[in-house]
């Protein structure tokens, strides 16, 4: 019997030690190091191009023939996107949450508000303006009378959504333009009718002239929207990664290169893909859920049940937004500009972006990132940021 | 249990811990290893082969074979002792405190030879020295530096980490906590932790300077106020969020922010700021200002220092207490007491023309306070601001810098006083009071009146810089003074504050006043400086003298209150980041002296 335990004893810690030394056998996936070339060639292959750098490419990409692009209706819905008698309390415009300058090459907006004594301050928006990054960066959005969203959603970017198929975070709305109606809509935004809207339209003469000159049927709800559609796809953004990819080396980073590889081994590129690295579709989020935390205080019940504690998300699920139709799909964000959005996820629960990407990498890849990698994939992020093109439309008539 | 087994256990403790010898000067891959095996072993052997081993050796050999072996009780005292100051090493460690650490440390090291020794003597009395010994021996030998060679490869891995720091490299100021627990506290209400994302004057400046100059500019201040962010690759400093709200960082009190991220996330996030590790761990420093240091985070780690479990970070502690050598060499050099260390901040140049901004350690250099030649009038920077003050007098603190380690006659204190006693006061007021003794300290005041003149004398007496210096163009330093005549009249005045809380104009300031090209006042963009407009400033150990014309008709006595007053911001800076911070007090005026005096 003594002997019999005494074998017993060496063999499991034999076998304890083989289970906890396999992992030092089995080497983890090896990104292979790529060549400049190689990478380029990887990257257009899965179709991360490059943002276009001239209004002619754009128009290629995003132009729509049932509402096409001119100068002219870029201006009028450039006017209309800082307008903020388009909302009940005349005070939003859609600019306060999907934030930037009205001039975007403005270098002085903070200096402004700090040393005149006239400024209105919106104390957030007077150091972030400057990010251009096309949201307010607060946990949840704010819409008209500073009511905050019921699912306290977090504002999405405006920029590069030209090139998105889907919008808002349940991934529903399939246009800018009809995004746009909704926001002006609702009752947690801009909190105006369509008949409201026209009117207040109406009443500023400045635009009277202009909507004959863009509309055939002059002012319109549609063609507020319209207009608004056409500026937002104007609104795109160029970082040093496309300036890699049309042949300059040097633009990107060692370790930003290896950020690229990793993005595309790991299989992030999957969905975040195309020109704007997010915005094709609608995916189910969190798809492994292995961190579920359960709450084993004693309970007092009948039967004690151990209470789930953050069933629904790898972050606290304040909010309580479980996405399109309740079963946790999401549309897949924008990824250009990532590194200027913080805090991450639909209710914001997530601040900082490297956090951002184990979870992503945990819950959708079922990876668990070293923070080599971690620290790669953010490098190459910070790649895709960049400030707005000004494509000098004015000039192009 | 076979007697060979227990040889070879006893042999595997003794070798564990020899090689940990400071003479033998093993690779630190191989030490740290080692004396976390040599603690779980012996643990390990002890609890469940050494105690029943002795346990039936005595029953069999004393009460059934009644042997009477002196030496073999003798071993038991030995193991016993040496047992003893191995748990006590290891559960409180040889920190310095007591003197039982470091007697535990000689009785565990000396004292297992004295016992390795008996206990060879021990087993080869009772019979014919055999070969099993020897082979032990021979193994045992053989084995050890065949193991020790494996881990070299991962030093050398270390070693080759050429592309930058990772988060877990900027160990957390928390971690440093557990030990030093007081100079922690210290620490954490200090202007150098809050020295950047919860500084609201310093975010302010820094977005500014990103929106002015572009967001690369950015990089200047980090570099000095936000290292470990340059080093892992951040652009731009972070604040902290309360919801949809700044957070109120800046009334917290030890550091409850960090503590949160830390006990949520570990190493993970990145601690930004002047952490524990950014200054103790600059290997060399020069006195170029502008960040000119080098931070070398490749240090010798305890086993599990990197453990993010409780169970591995309580081992680390106790490997670190039992034998604290390296811990100590790692995290403190002799540079780190002479002034070019602090230099490589405390002075300030514009990054592009050179120009400088800000030279404290030069106006240090040129002053009497830089003696080197007479060691008891030369005095370095900690010598005044990190040494403990009462009373407006040095008095240095006796007490530990490791809780439970050596009393030291002058504990270096991490409270940093200089003369931001606003912001620091926010979190403590202890650290308030320090700073305003040490600015008591600097400044004297003399008063006279001469042909309807009154002369007022001011002399800079206790810093070993300029005063005021630092951001000096954002510091005020100035005299009020008040006249009333014979009636109690106020017949002159000047240097009372305005209504919108701004010093009134004509006062005498001591202060640097920056220019642009044009010549005209940069504002807040300090950095735009290009000429000096006025540099009223009161070099060490020199006397100003201020004079006032008096009415020639003024009826004596003459009543004269004279009041050196110092505000660490301009109200229109506060006002100013005020708009973006609408929680941030104002700067109270600080009574530096005060003389009142009749002349008749």
């Amino acid at each position: 019997m003594k002997k019999l335990l005494f074998y017993a004893l060496i063999i499991a810690i034999v076998v304890i030690s083989i289970v906890l030394t396999i992992s030092f056998f089995t080497p983890p996936k090896k990104i292979p190091e790529y060549s400049d070339e190689k990478l380029r060639e990887l990257a257009l292959e899965r179709g991360l191009r490059a943002a276009p750098s001239s209004f002619d490419e754009l128009k290629k990409l995003v132009d729509d023939n049932s509402n096409p692009m001119t100068p002219q209706k870029i201006a009028l819905g450039f006017e209309l996107f800082f307008d903020t008698n388009l909302s009940k309390n005349k005070k939003t415009s859609c600019a306060s949450c999907h934030s930037f300058d009205k001039d975007i090459k403005n270098r002085g907006a903070l200096l402004d508000t700090l040393t005149k004594n006239d400024k209105e301050v919106n104390n957030c928006a007077a150091c972030h303006l400057q990010d251009q990054s096309g949201v307010d960066r607060f946990t949840f959005s704010q819409g008209d009378n500073f009511v905050a969203h019921p699912y306290l959603l977090n504002t999405q970017t405006i920029l590069n959504v030209g090139f998105a198929k889907h919008f808002s975070w349940s991934g529903e709305v399939s246009s800018i333009k009809e995004q746009s109606a909704n926001s002006l809509q609702d009752h947690y935004k801009m909190n105006l009718s369509p008949k409201e809207v026209e009117t207040r339209i109406k009443e500023n003469p400045k635009y009277a002239q202009k909507f004959e000159e863009v509309f055939k049927e002059g002012v319109t709800f549609e063609n507020v929207t319209k207009a608004i559609e056409v500026y937002v796809k104007t609104l795109v953004t160029r970082g040093s990664y496309d300036i890699f990819l049309e042949g300059n080396n040097s633009a990107m980073s060692h370790e930003a290169k290896r950020g690229l590889a990793n993005f595309i081994n790991f299989g992030c590129k999957g969905c975040h893909n195309d020109i704007s690295f997010g915005g094709q579709s609608i995916q189910r989020f969190p798809l492994r859920e292995f961190a579920q935390v359960y709450d084993l205080k004693p309970n007092f019940e009948v039967i004690p049940t151990p209470k789930r504690l953050d069933s629904e998300f790898p972050f606290e699920n304040s909010g309580g937004y479980l996405g399109k139709n309740n079963s946790h799909l999401f549309r897949v964000p924008i990824l250009r500009n990532v590194t200027k959005t913080s805090p991450y996820f639909h209710n914001g629960a997530v601040p900082k972006i490297r956090e951002a990407v184990d979870v992503m990498a945990k819950h959708q890849l079922g990876r668990h990132l070293t923070l080599e990698q971690i620290d790669e994939i953010v490098a190459f992020l910070r790649t895709l940021e960049g400030d707005i093109v000004d494509y000098k439309i004015k000039e192009y008539r | 249990m076979k007697t060979i087994y227990i040889k070879i256990l006893v042999f595997v403790m003794f070798f564990t811990g020899i090689f940990q010898l400071k003479l033998l000067d093993i690779a630190w891959g191989n030490f740290k290893i080692i004396q976390a095996l040599h603690i779980i072993l012996s643990i390990a052997i002890i609890l469940f082969f050494m105690a029943p081993f002795i346990y039936t050796h005595i029953e069999k050999y004393f009460f059934i074979k009644k042997v009477k072996s002196m030496e073999g009780w003798l071993l038991l005292c030995l193991f016993l002792l040496v047992t003893i100051s191995g748990f006590y090493l290891f559960f409180i460690g040889n920190r310095g405190g007591d003197i039982f650490g470091n007697f535990s440390f000689n009785l565990h090291l000396y004292g297992s030879f004295i016992l390795i020794f008996f206990f060879i003597y021990h087993t080869n009395k009772q019979q014919k020295p055999n070969i099993n010994s020897q082979i032990i021996l021979a193994l045992l030998i053989s084995f050890v530096p065949l193991y020790a060679q494996t881990p070299k490869l991962s030093l050398s891995e270390f070693e080759g980490k050429t592309t930058g720091y990772h988060s877990e490299d900027w160990t957390n100021s928390l971690k440093c906590k557990s030990c030093h627990s007081e100079i922690f506290e210290q620490w954490s209400n200090s202007n150098h932790k809050h020295i950047a994302g919860s500084n609201p004057y310093y975010v302010v400046m820094e977005t500014l300077a990103g929106e002015a100059e572009g967001q690369e500019f950015r990089k200047w201040c980090m570099g000095c106020h936000n290292p470990s962010a340059v080093a892992t690759g951040l652009g731009k400093t972070t604040h902290a969020m309360a919801g949809n709200f700044l957070s109120n960082e800046m009334f917290e009190k030890n550091a409850k922010t960090l503590s949160n991220d830390f006990k949520a996330h570990g190493n993970f996030r990145v601690e930004e700021g002047v952490s524990c590790i950014t200054c103790h761990q600059i290997t060399k420093a020069d006195s170029k200002g502008n960040a000119s240091f080098v931070i070398e985070l490749d240090r010798k780690k305890y086993a599990f220092e990197d453990s993010t479990s409780k169970v591995g970070q309580w081992f680390n502690q106790r490997l670190i207490n039992s034998n604290p050598t390296v811990h100590k060499e790692s995290y403190s050099k002799p540079l780190y007491k002479e002034s070019r260390y602090c230099a490589s901040c405390h002075d300030e140049f514009h990054p592009q023309n050179g120009i400088k901004i800000v030279s404290t350690f030069q106006e240090w250099e040129k002053s009497p306070f830089n003696n080197p030649n007479d060691k008891s009038k030369h005095k370095s920077c900690i010598d005044c601001h990190m040494t403990n003050l009462k009373d407006d007098k040095f008095s240095p603190l006796k007490g530990t810098s490791t809780d439970g380690g050596v009393v030291k006659d002058d504990v270096k204190v991490h409270y940093f006083a200089g003369s931001n006693h606003f912001l620091a006061g926010l979190k403590s007021k202890e650290h308030e009071e320090q700073t305003l003794q040490l600015l008591r300290t600097s400044a004297k005041l003399d008063v006279a009146v001469k042909d309807n003149k009154l002369l007022v004398g001011v002399t800079n007496i206790g810093a070993g810089h300029h005063l005021p210096t630092g951001a000096a163009d954002f510091r005020e330093l100035w005299l009020e003074v008040s006249v009333k005549d014979k009636n109690g009249n106020v017949i002159y005045s000047s240097g009372k504050l305005k209504d919108d809380g701004n010093v009134e104009e004509g006062s005498r300031m001591f202060q640097k006043v920056f220019g642009d090209e044009n010549s005209k006042p940069v504002g807040l963009l300090f950095w735009r400086y290009k000429t000096l407009l006025s540099d009223t400033r009161i070099p060490s150990k020199e006397r100003r003298i201020e004079s006032y014309e008096i009415d020639k008709g003024a009826k004596y006595p003459l009543q004269i209150v004279v009041k050196l007053n110092f505000r660490i911001y301009p109200q229109w800076v506060s006002d100013a980041v005020r708009k973006v911070y609408p929680t941030l007090l104002n700067p109270s005026v600080v009574e530096l002296m005060k003389i009142e005096k009749e002349f008749k």
